[in-house]
């Protein structure tokens, strides 16, 4: 990073952990509105528990509609913290210290947000239990393990598991370092159970290190299989028109990066306002991001681009009228043209001028653009291929999100605001040692008049150092 | 004392500061150490030019006796075209090897970034092999099917029936225009690369090196303003280098491979074959840079970072490659749509399927299984046998998917707009003489224009490893001497 304040660690500690141990204004009234809103949500699916199903818009023959287009949305999010912590960690990029953690707890949240969906769109969440358990013990009827539908709870589980552990892992040292720093005993002692025992020993931040390096490389098939099944759940249908695409997983991967690292830069210039760690987030952070940005948005849509190639392509008569029926008939025409402007028509040329990369307010309002757009994506995959009108006229229709469906989409947004405003109450937003550690690594060097900044070299064979290369 | 955003003031802490070894002495002594490596051709060099130059005059005989035997079967030039594609998935990748680092600023690249910008020059030899080919891609009017969707007209008030007014022969024009622009964008980018190593030649070099560096340089004197020119021209170059790539691999892959198989609806696999660039490019490299050091006398400048590198790369590229075919597999396999089934028949599970499984385990099993364990990264034969691999591999994957696509079209080639495949060809087409001659020949050929290539351009960037003395600097921390590198931009 060009831009840099060298802090001492007693700065970083007290700066850092100064809105878990003291309350901001600002906190409690933003708790108490979002706890509202999760509990209407919550409410409203206690309704839909009550009366059935048939209180959501959901009818023959769209039977997937705002729950799972909010499912997936929500798995896209949480590609946000593997994305940017586990592969700028392995790949040394400097520039991620301060976002890692914000963007990995996003993850556990957004997956928990994600998963509420399909439990509320079963209509009778209790079932799930059909998933692990046989239908019935005496006949032996198991779940078949052939389905989609079965590869996805293991895969977001485990998706879940291990980015929770990850989260975990990297929070050891900031945790012992709140177990020293809290005043309350009772408080003390969560903290001391939650450290295990970490007091910074050579071994133990051997150990630390290598977890998170291990954990990082091994996570990475994880977060590709996730979105892969997510996208199969579709793809593997023949059925449906505009579903059975092999690029469907790749294309579903690129769009969560896309969402979820936007996300992860509108929390970045949320944290500077709110918390106010402009010592920590520099313009120079939002550059990197951006520029990251331009380069995973342009893929998407090259992505995008080949989606639709291939579907005209196929010169199927239903196949395009699908298509038709998405960019062009009312009420989808419009929302695909806002989906494309938004997501990539807008931002992308705004990112490609270095002003306005730097500046937190503008990277704020089109990663917001950018979800927006990604979130009609996913509705636009879904709905418009269940409801195209097909040769029996029985499975003509048309959907309608109703209310209830509304607020518990709202209650999943509102839940990951309020998870992440919790975990900064408790818990670091930024982690303290990767900080640290960066300060440590930093060192300048002069090149003719200027002054360059570099970093010491990570993980380079032993044997370099002894021989010149 | 410094004070933070809340007002609270702090002892001002002041960052680190470390001496680089960029003196001119040291400065000069790479550039006489690396010309005079340039200058030395060994007795070595010249014997494997010579064995290369006489592969390559096979590959003409192979040619020449291909287009006696005519255009007008599809199968007999299958082999032709699957060296064509392998050609382009190797040597014109190899430069994303220079082109990507660099766009990270990993200073690892370096030592090895001109090599791999030198592979384009191999790059022309893929433009006259593809002249052939524009008389055996069918023209839209014989009614194939095609990206450009010509005189398909299922109903009027379809939107898209626009496209009924494109050209016969777009794929024809579309295509030439892609991989001549490749070879252009990859020439200019080795040309810019090399213009302060042309100024190094004409002021340090002798004889005809010095005429030709002076005429390349074009008037080169390191200015500030000509450092920030030739900087911005290689990030655009490389930028469309790179765009251009993609789209070569789009082309070939749709209008040479898809288009022949009736049924073969695959939007995945675009990206699958220029992955497969990617990861042959990284391959290629890896086995360049092994002959470099071990032979070329580089061994000061190649060392175990530039391997570990590529070997991390290779790694990831390998496990991205099962990736890609997976997705495409299993939803062919799952949905079980006869379309999809039989050509799961023709090019995984029928006549090719020893071959695909030699793939599988050469592309896959071998570099993933391997290069997992750090110790095989972090060494000289490791990567450069895994390469090997890879590149073999690679070249069993072309053949397998070209020439059975070929054969494919040459039974069904009246029914391209159909959706399935009325007969699944039972047996491998086994190449002929000339098949033989050709993939020899022309593989041999690539690696002799790049030796010549290498004789006229110094392969190790000159200007790059002085640069590289301006950001690398040695600093004590604790008890460990550590590297410490800057990163300008």
């Amino acid at each position: 990073m060009q831009e840099h304040t060298q802090l001492s660690q007693k700065q970083i500690n007290d700066e850092l952990l100064r809105d878990i141990l003291t309350v901001p204004k600002w906190w409690l009234p933003a708790v108490v509105g979002l706890g509202i809103l999760v509990a209407t949500g919550l409410g409203a699916f206690s309704y839909m528990v009550y009366h059935g199903v048939g209180v959501t818009g959901l009818n023959r023959p769209v039977f997937w509609g705002f729950f799972i287009a909010n499912f997936v949305f929500w798995i896209g999010i949480s590609h946000a913290g593997i994305m940017i912590s586990a592969i700028l960690r392995l790949t040394q990029a400097e520039w991620r210290r301060p976002v890692t953690r914000a963007a990995e707890v996003m993850t556990v949240f957004s997956l928990i947000a994600a998963l509420h969906t399909p439990l509320f769109h079963v209509g009778r969440p209790w079932r799930v239990l059909y998933w692990i358990f046989p239908y019935d013990f005496d006949r032996g009827i198991w779940p078949n393990i052939r389905s989609p539908f079965v590869w996805d709870p293991s895969a977001v589980g485990t998706y879940l598991i291990a980015s929770s552990l990850f989260v975990f892992v990297c929070l050891l040292p900031d945790i012992a370092i709140l177990r020293d720093r809290a005043k309350g005993l009772f408080v003390k002692r969560i903290y001391a159970f939650l450290c295990l025992g970490f007091r910074g020993t050579p071994r133990q931040w051997r150990l630390q290190t290598v977890a998170g390096i291990l954990l990082s490389a091994l996570v990475l098939p994880v977060f590709v299989s996730v979105h892969s099944i997510v996208s199969w759940d579709f793809a593997v249908l023949i059925g449906v028109e505009g579903w059975h695409s092999t690029i469907f997983a790749p294309y579903f991967i690129i769009g969560a990066i896309h969402s979820g690292v936007s996300a992860v830069a509108m929390l970045m210039a949320l944290a500077v306002w709110l918390y106010k760690l402009d010592n920590y987030i520099k313009p120079d952070h939002f550059d990197a991001i951006a520029r990251l940005l331009i380069v995973v948005a342009t893929t998407w849509f090259f992505f995008f681009f080949l989606e639709w190639v291939y579907a005209l392509y196929t010169l199927d008569s239903p196949e395009i009228a699908l298509r038709e029926l998405q960019a062009f008939q009312w009420p989808y025409g419009p929302l695909f043209a806002i989906f494309v402007i938004l997501s990539f028509v807008i931002p992308v040329p705004i990112w490609l001028f270095k002003r306005f990369r730097r500046s937190a307010k503008i990277m704020f309002w089109t990663t917001i653009l950018v979800n927006i757009g990604m979130w009609l994506e996913r509705f636009l995959i879904i709905i418009p291929g269940l409801v195209r009108r097909t040769h029996m006229t029985f499975d003509w229709g048309t959907y309608h999100p109703s209310l209830v469906e509304i607020l518990i989409v709202v209650e999943t947004f509102a839940f990951v605001a309020l998870g992440m405003l919790l975990f900064a109450k408790v818990l670091p937003l930024i982690p303290l040692f990767d900080v640290k550690e960066g300060m440590v690594f930093r060192h300048l060097i002069k090149v003719g008049r200027k002054t360059v900044p570099a970093s010491i070299r990570e993980g380079l064979p032993h044997h370099y150092y002894e021989k010149k290369h | 004392m410094a004070t933070n955003s809340a007002g609270v003031e702090y002892e001002a802490v002041s960052e680190p500061y470390v001496e680089t070894e960029n003196s001119v002495d040291n400065r000069k002594d790479v550039s006489d150490r690396l010309l005079k490596i340039h200058n030395v051709t060994s007795n070595r060099f010249w014997q494997f030019a010579a064995l290369t130059g006489l592969m390559f005059a096979l590959g003409i005989i192979g040619f020449i006796l291909k287009v006696a035997s005519g255009f007008d079967d599809k199968d007999v030039w299958g082999y032709y075209v699957a060296v064509f594609a392998f050609l382009m998935t190797t040597t014109a990748a190899a430069p994303m090897v220079a082109i990507a680092p660099r766009i990270a600023n990993a200073h690892w690249r370096r030592p090895i970034s001109r090599a791999a910008e030198l592979w384009t020059v191999a790059g022309c030899l893929n433009l006259v092999l593809y002249i052939p080919l524009i008389w055996l891609l069918p023209s839209l009017e014989n009614g194939r099917r095609s990206l450009w969707f010509y005189g398909q007209q299922a109903s009027k008030d379809q939107f898209w029936t626009g496209f009924e007014s494109v050209p016969a022969y777009s794929p024809h024009i579309w295509a030439t225009l892609a991989i001549v622009s490749l070879v252009v964008l990859g020439l200019a980018l080795v040309w810019l690369s090399c213009l302060p190593d042309f100024a190094v030649l004409r002021d340090q070099g002798t004889g005809w090196r010095q005429k030709w560096g002076r005429r390349l340089s074009l008037g080169w004197i390191g200015t500030t303003r000509q450092w920030n020119w030739q900087y911005h021209r290689m990030g655009i170059v490389s930028a469309f280098y790179f765009m251009m790539l993609i789209f070569v691999h789009f082309f070939i892959s749709v209008e040479f491979l898809m288009v022949h198989v009736p049924g073969w609806i695959d939007s995945l696999y675009p990206i699958t074959h220029a992955h497969n660039a990617l990861q042959a490019g990284v391959a290629t490299m890896m086995l360049t840079i092994f002959c470099l050091r071990q032979f070329g006398g580089y061994k000061d400048y190649i060392g175990l970072d530039q391997f570990w590198g590529l070997g991390k790369l290779l790694l990831a590229l390998s496990l991205l490659w099962f990736w890609f075919w997976f997705s495409s597999f299993n939803l062919f396999w799952y949905a079980k749509k006869p379309s999809e089934l039989s050509l799961l028949e023709l090019l995984i599970s029928g006549p090719y399927k020893i071959m695909f499984i030699a793939e599988f385990l050469l592309v896959f099993i071998i570099p993933w299984f391997s290069m997992i364990w750090n110790p095989v990264r972090r060494s000289v034969w490791g990567p450069a046998v895994i390469a090997v691999s890879v590149l073999l591999g690679t070249l069993l994957d072309r053949i397998r998917l070209y020439v059975a696509s070929w054969d494919a079209a040459s039974r069904d080639f009246v029914s391209m707009l159909e959706m399935e495949m009325h007969e699944v060809p039972e047996k491998i087409v086994t190449p002929a003489i000339a098949d033989i001659f050709l993939i020899v020949g022309f593989i041999g050929g690539s690696i002799f224009i790049f030796m010549l290539a290498s004789r006229l351009i110094p392969v190790m960037n000159i200007w790059e490893q002085k640069e590289f003395l301006l950001y690398k600097a040695e600093a004590q921390y604790h008890r460990a001497k550590v590297l410490v590198l800057g990163k300008p931009r």
